[in-house]
Parts: C-alpha cells; structure tokens; sequence
C-alpha cells in the first residue's frame, strides 16, 4: 500500500467568540456576541512520499495540530481536499485509521488503568492483526525501544519516557504505513529522546514508513528530516530541504582567517564579503543571495590565501528557524 | 455489530472490569455510592408503603411499579450506555481525538472507557425494588405482560440513553453543556418515580412533550395496571412508550454522528 500524503489548498477556519474587555465588555458579549472566523489553516498544499519523514515546522498556534487533526480524521476541513495513503480521512474515518499511526506527546491512547501489555492486546484485536505477527512486532519494537522493562505496568505508573514509548509501538503495532507524530518527545530526557530518534530513524529507512512529524525540537529535525515544512498564520511559508532553509535563512557564518603575511592585500570573493580586518586578523562573510555554505566558504579562503590558522561560526538550526519564523512574520 | 466486534466489547470490558476491581477501596465505595445515591426513592417506596394507600388514584403496589421500572432502566443505562454521562471529561482530556484515530465507532470507544462500579450499586437497589413491586402487585402476570414488562424497561433505557445523548452531542461542541447531564440526573431521579397526574398539568405536559420522561417509566406502568386511559395522552402514544425509547435512541445515534463531523476538538 502506497503511503504517500496529498495536501492540496486544505483550510480549516473556527470561529469563536471575541471577549471584549473589562467586566462590561464580557457582559455586552453575553449579550450581543461578536463572532469572528479564525483561519487556523489556509490554503495550504504540500506532498509527503511514500517512505519519507516530513517534518511539520511553525511556532505554536501556527496550524501544525490543526493539519495533523485534518489528516489523521479528526477534524473535517473547510475546504480544500487531502488523501493519506489514498483514502480521504474525514470521509472514510475508519478505513483511514487503519492506514495510520498517531501519536499525540501530550496524551495517551493506551488504557489509563491496564498494564500496557493489555493495552497492547486490546489494539490487536481491535486492527485484527494476527497473533503470530503481533508477537514478532512486539518483539522487534522490544529490542528498539526496551518495552518489556515495563509493559507489565499500568499506564497510569509509568514515566513519561517509557508512557510515550508504549504509545510509539501502540501505534505502530498494526504496521500503518503512515505515522503521524505531534511532539512525541516533548518534555523527555536526552536518553530517551536518543532512543526515540532511533526508533523513528528505523521506522523510516528499514520499514519505508511515511512519518509527518511536528516539533520545536531542531535536533530531532536535524537527525530525522530532510525536508521540512514551515508554516505560519496557518499558511505554507516553505517547503524545502533543510540546506535550503539554511541557504536562505541560516547564512549568518563566519569564517575568521589568521593570514601569515599580515600586509596580503585582501580583496571581497564570489559571494564572501570581508567583514572586518585587523591586521593579519580578517573575518570574511556572506555576501548576498548566492553565498556559498560555511564549508565552501572555508575552502575558498584557504586556497585564496596563505593562512595560519581559521575558525569557522555557524548558525545552528535554532538560529536558522529562529530567523525563518521572524521572516514569515514578517512577511 | 459483529460477531468479532461483539469479542471485542466483551474482551475491554472484562479488563475494564479486572482494573476496576483491582482498587478493591475504590470499588467498593463506588459500589456503595451507586446504592446511596438512590436513598431518595428507597425513602419514597417506604413511605409510600407505609403510610398511603395509594396516589393520584393508583394502588400503592401499583405506583411502587414506576420506580421499579425506572431504576431497572436506569441501573442498566448506566452499565451499558451511561459513559455519556461525563462525557465532558473524556472531551477535555482529549480522549475523543484519540478514539477518532481507532477504527471502531466513537460512540462504543466512549462506553468502553471504563467500568461503571456504581451501577452495581444501582442494579442492586432496582432489582429489589423491582423484586418488591411484583410480589406486591396483584396484577396477573402473563406473558404479554411480562414481554411488556420487559420491554418497558430496555426501552426505558434506552430513552435515558437518548436524553443523555443530547446533551453528549452539546458536549462535543460546548464542553461545558455536559454540567446539564447532572440536572437531567436530578430531574429524572425527582420526577421519574411519581404518576405524573399528581403535578399541575403544565407541569405534567412539560415532562411529557417537552422532556419526555414520562415515557420512561410511568406511561408503561400505567399501562400495565390499567391505568393507561387516564394519563392525558392517547392509549395507543401511552402504550408505545417502548418502541418511542428505540426510536429516540436511534435518532439521537443519528445526532451523535452528525455531531461528530462538526466535532472541533479541544486546544485549538
């Protein structure tokens, strides 16, 4: 079954009621409330293909869970039309759900009071899946993630760690060959967040799953995704590969060159800028649109002139999706 | 449902049940919550046993039958439908976002959240009542009347169901509407078990057409002891008291569907 995600112009608006202020703005709102359309998502198209991890990028309220929510069949767009794995989820809940994994990092679909092995049991009867291949699974997901450290606890016991753990092999235990996750490492350890990349990291490349995947977490976007979505105000601002977004946001580098003549003329190169020069001391830069990237930059400097020593300061994709967020607010 | 479907309620209520029982402190109070909370109408069976010899021109054996029939339907609302209630909880927490992403109806992953302890409680108390209304009763119990019987009951839970449907559907769109479920609690618990002909007409009306309880327990009843001419609505409405809890449960199953597509969801 092909795993491929289709977006194509999906909206979802809300409307709500605006609360005017002071005390007796809330009573002339209970009395003549002023509704207001909130465009949560808009217009917005992108493609997932079979096999490939996306990663869903925007600050909070951009409109990450509210697209998870349309694709997974939660919610019902406003207009626009998607397909994950070739079926419409608002219209074919069911037959959907059987397509997908999902998980929600701030909340369990495991039985609150079971052990999470019965949880484990109810959901294979509930996706029919055969005994046999639900014990190999088990088994596989066992050596990944180290379940049966505690599967025989109640849900309500468990860490956060081993809770979203449980809740990645929940999902994955009917071998849907779409998984989307909302932050599932939000609030965890680094050990565990290890383990979890880890876990996703197989999923995609040894199983071909398709996995969206929202977070806030840009090293799990650096060691997962390739490609990135960005959205913002609920619209599309980019999508792109992540050395694009770098090319276009994260060109914030440095590279500072001891030269060993200190009266070498220096001179601007192909897309690097001399920012400031003391002596032998100089600190080149990017310059414009087409700058190269800090490695080619490097390399450049170091072929042009004689040097001594170089170091090299790089934005982190922190600093780069920092620089993109404030770009799509502005724009 | 299916066969396999059916294994599957059976099997998550079972481990619900095991999980239940698991708390035996909580369980048993729970147990006993469910019996207390219907102190009410154990008092108004003794007093009406005790002191009257009947009301609104009912024998006593026979008024006793409209709590009997009442708490029976309610007590087995509660174990198989009842999770409607409260459903406010299950939406805030997010619950139906989860339910929505598992390929079975919501509406069953709703009732199978968890074991209803207290109506064990409930049951408990209805049958005695019900135990004690028919070795009371003078009336001859035939068969028909015994299938009527039977039939009043489910379809007065049933009716319950649908009452609590409503304002689960409100739920899903206004959390906050679920706190009207603990009023329409109250309401039937208050008026469910008297002949309604002893309220003002208006009054009578209002729980007939407006919030139809009648239909729960006192129309069968009436109907039953022959007192089914006499309650202000044609025989034939009075006598379909049944079939009306069926069709009102299906429509509100309709509602529940509809409602779901409309479903926004919590934080955004």
């Amino acid at each position: 079954m092909s795993g491929s995600i289709e977006v194509r112009g999906l909206s979802r608006t809300f409307h709500t009621t605006v609360r005017r202020p002071g005390f007796t703005g809330t009573l002339r709102s209970l009395v003549d409330p002023e509704r207001v359309a909130k465009h949560a998502v808009q217009d917005i198209t992108f493609d997932v293909a079979p096999g490939e991890l996306l990663a869903l990028l925007g600050p909070n309220g951009a409109g990450k869970s509210t697209t998870i929510k349309m694709l997974t069949g939660i919610l019902t767009p406003t207009s626009g039309e998607c397909r994950v794995a070739g079926v419409v989820p608002y219209q074919e809940r069911e037959r959907n759900a059987r397509n997908i994994g999902a998980v929600f990092g701030q909340r369990t679909q495991l039985w609150w009071d079971l052990p999470v092995r019965e949880s484990f049991a109810i959901l294979r009867d509930i996706y029919e899946v055969p005994k046999a291949e639900h014990a190999a699974r088990l088994e596989e997901f066992d050596d990944l993630l180290d379940l049966s450290s505690f599967w025989d606890t109640r849900v309500r016991h468990l860490s956060l760690g081993q809770r979203v753990r449980s809740d990645l092999a929940a999902a994955l235990l009917h071998d849907p060959p779409v998984v989307f996750l909302d932050e599932p490492t939000i609030g965890m350890d680094v050990v565990v967040k290890e383990q979890v990349r880890e876990f996703l990291r197989y999923q995609v490349e040894q199983r071909s799953r398709t996995v969206l995947l929202t977070t806030h977490d840009m090293t799990e976007v650096e060691r997962l995704a390739e490609r990135v979505v960005l959205i913002n105000h609920g619209r599309l601002v980019l999508d792109g590969s992540l050395d694009d977004i770098r090319r276009k946001f994260g060109s914030t580098w440095q590279v500072r060159a001891t030269l060993a003549d200190a009266h070498t003329d220096v001179v601007p190169l192909p897309g690097i800028a001399v920012l400031r020069r003391d002596g032998p001391r100089v600190v080149f830069g990017p310059d414009g649109p087409d700058a190269p990237t800090v490695h080619q930059a490097l390399k450049t400097v170091i072929e042009r002139y004689e040097v001594t020593g170089v170091a090299i300061d790089e934005a982190d994709l922190e600093d780069v999706m920092r620089a993109a967020y404030v770009h799509a607010e502005a724009v | 449902m299916s066969l396999k479907a059916v294994r599957i309620v059976w099997r998550i209520s079972l481990l619900n049940i095991r999980s239940a029982m698991e708390y035996r402190t909580e369980f048993l109070l729970n147990i006993a919550a469910g019996a207390i909370w219907q102190v009410s109408v154990i008092v108004f069976a003794t007093v009406l046993l005790a002191r009257f010899t009947g009301m609104g021109g009912w024998d006593s054996s026979d008024v006793l039958l409209i709590p009997a029939i009442r708490m029976l339907a309610h007590g087995l609302f509660v174990l198989v439908l009842g999770r409607l209630h409260f459903i406010g909880r299950q939406i805030q927490e997010g619950m139906i976002d989860v339910y929505l992403v598992r390929p079975m109806p919501v509406y069953r992953q709703v009732q199978l959240a968890y074991f209803p302890t207290n109506a064990i409680g409930d049951l408990t108390v209805a049958a005695g009542l019900m135990a004690g209304a028919l070795s009371r009763s003078h009336l001859d119990w035939t068969v028909g009347r015994i299938s009527y019987l039977i039939a009043a009951v489910l379809g007065g839970m049933l009716l319950e169901a649908a009452l609590f449907a409503v304002v689960a559907c409100a739920a899903l769109r206004f959390p906050a509407a679920d706190y009207w479920s603990r009023w329409l609690e109250e309401l039937l618990g208050t008026f469910g078990s008297y002949p309604l002909n002893v309220l003002p007409k208006a009054v009578g009306g209002l729980l007939t057409y407006g919030l139809p309880l009648a239909f729960v327990a006192y129309f069968p009843a009436a109907v039953l002891t022959g007192h089914g001419h006499t309650t202000g609505v044609p025989y034939w409405l009075a006598a379909a008291s049944p079939l009306l809890g069926v069709l009102a449960y299906l429509a509100t199953r309709l509602l529940w569907r509809w409602s779901l597509r409309h479903y926004a969801g919590v934080n955004g």
